[in-house]
C-alpha cells in the first residue's frame, strides 16, 4: 500500500471526528489533526484505535505520539504495514 | 514563569465501551498509573477520562513554556490520584480528585472535579481562576466563541481580548500589548472551561 492509498484510507478513518468535511476532502501530508481539522483531542486515541482496525497494525506508545499530523499518520502507517512479520 | 493547563471531557460524548477496553486506555495509561485505580472509589471509564484529562492540561501547561513540545499522554505519568471528602460546589453533586503528575523536570499538582455530565481538570500550581460551563451547541466555532465570551465575562477587565499565540495557546491583549495573564481553554461536546492566572 503506497502512501496515496494509505491516504484514502485515512479519510475514512477521521471522517467521524472531524466536522470540516470540506478540509477534510483536500488534506494534505502537512494537515495538524487538532489544529486544521477540528478534531477534539479526546478522540485522539480513538482515532489510533480506529487506524489499527483500519490497516490492521498495532500502534504502540511511542508511535501513537506522532500521529499529531496527517504525514507523520501516513508514516506511522507505513512503517507498521509494512514492518516484517 | 506561571502558566495554564486545564481540559474538560463530556461523558456524553465519549464511547463509554471501548473507554473500558484495555486496548484503548492502554494507549495512555501505564500498568503503574492504572494501579492506582481503586474501583471502589472511582469507576474505570472516569479514571481513564480523569487521567486522559490530567494528561492534557499537563501538555497545555507545559506547552506554554516549551512551544516545541509534542503530545506524549504515556510520558506525562500521573503518579497520585486522591479523593478528599465530596464537595457540593454547585446544584449538581461533584467529587474533586486531587493528584500528582511526573514531568521531566520535577511534578505538577492538578485538580479534577467529576460529575454525571463531565470531568473537568486543572494543573494547580499557583493561584488558579477556574469555571466550567454547559452550552448549547457542540460544534467548533460556538465553543470557541462561548469560552472567550465566558472568560472574558469572568476576569471583568475592560478593553480586554482573547488573541491566538503562534504556538496555538490563547493569549490576553489589551491595546496591542500581550498582557501576563497565562490563559488556558478546553471544550468537549457542549461543556466549555477556562484557567487563568494573574502575577502577584
Amino acid at each position: 500500500m503506497d502512501r496515496k492509498e494509505i491516504l484514502v484510507e485515512l479519510k475514512k478513518v477521521l471522517t467521524p471526528y472531524t466536522e470540516n468535511k470540506e478540509m477534510l476532502e483536500g488534506i494534505s501530508e502537512q494537515t495538524d489533526l487538532i489544529k486544521d481539522l477540528k478534531i477534539n483531542s479526546a478522540n485522539l486515541v480513538d482515532i489510533i484505535i480506529d487506524a489499527e482496525a483500519q490497516y490492521n497494525i498495532e500502534i504502540d506508545f511511542d508511535a501513537a505520539e506522532k500521529m499529531y499530523n496527517v504525514g507523520n499518520c501516513i508514516d506511522v502507517i507505513s512503517d507498521k504495514i509494512n514492518k516484517p512479520a | 514563569m506561571i502558566s495554564a493547563g486545564n481540559d474538560i471531557v463530556a461523558l456524553q460524548a465519549v464511547d463509554v465501551q471501548r473507554t473500558q477496553l484495555p486496548a484503548f486506555y492502554s494507549k495512555f495509561i501505564t500498568p503503574a498509573e492504572f494501579a492506582l485505580h481503586k474501583p471502589n472509589e472511582i469507576s474505570l471509564v472516569n479514571f481513564v477520562w480523569t487521567l486522559w484529562s490530567a494528561k492534557e492540561s499537563a501538555y497545555k501547561y507545559l506547552k506554554r513554556i516549551n512551544s516545541e513540545l509534542v503530545f506524549a499522554p504515556a510520558k506525562i505519568a500521573v503518579q497520585q490520584l486522591s479523593l478528599p471528602s465530596p464537595l457540593k460546589t454547585n446544584a449538581d453533586a461533584h467529587n474533586q480528585y486531587l493528584g500528582k503528575l511526573q514531568i521531566s523536570d520535577g511534578t505538577l499538582a492538578f485538580i479534577t472535579i467529576i460529575n454525571e455530565q463531565f470531568i473537568a481538570t486543572v494543573i494547580d500550581e499557583g493561584d488558579v481562576n477556574w469555571a466550567v460551563k454547559q452550552i448549547e451547541s457542540s460544534d467548533y466555532e460556538s465553543q470557541s466563541q462561548a469560552v472567550r465570551s465566558f472568560l472574558l465575562d469572568g476576569l471583568k477587565m475592560p478593553g480586554v481580548s482573547v488573541e491566538k499565540h503562534s504556538g496555538g495557546y490563547p493569549v490576553l491583549m489589551k491595546g496591542g500589548v500581550t498582557l501576563d495573564i497565562t490563559v488556558s481553554f478546553a471544550h468537549h461536546d457542549r461543556y466549555i472551561s477556562y484557567c487563568y492566572q494573574i502575577p502577584k
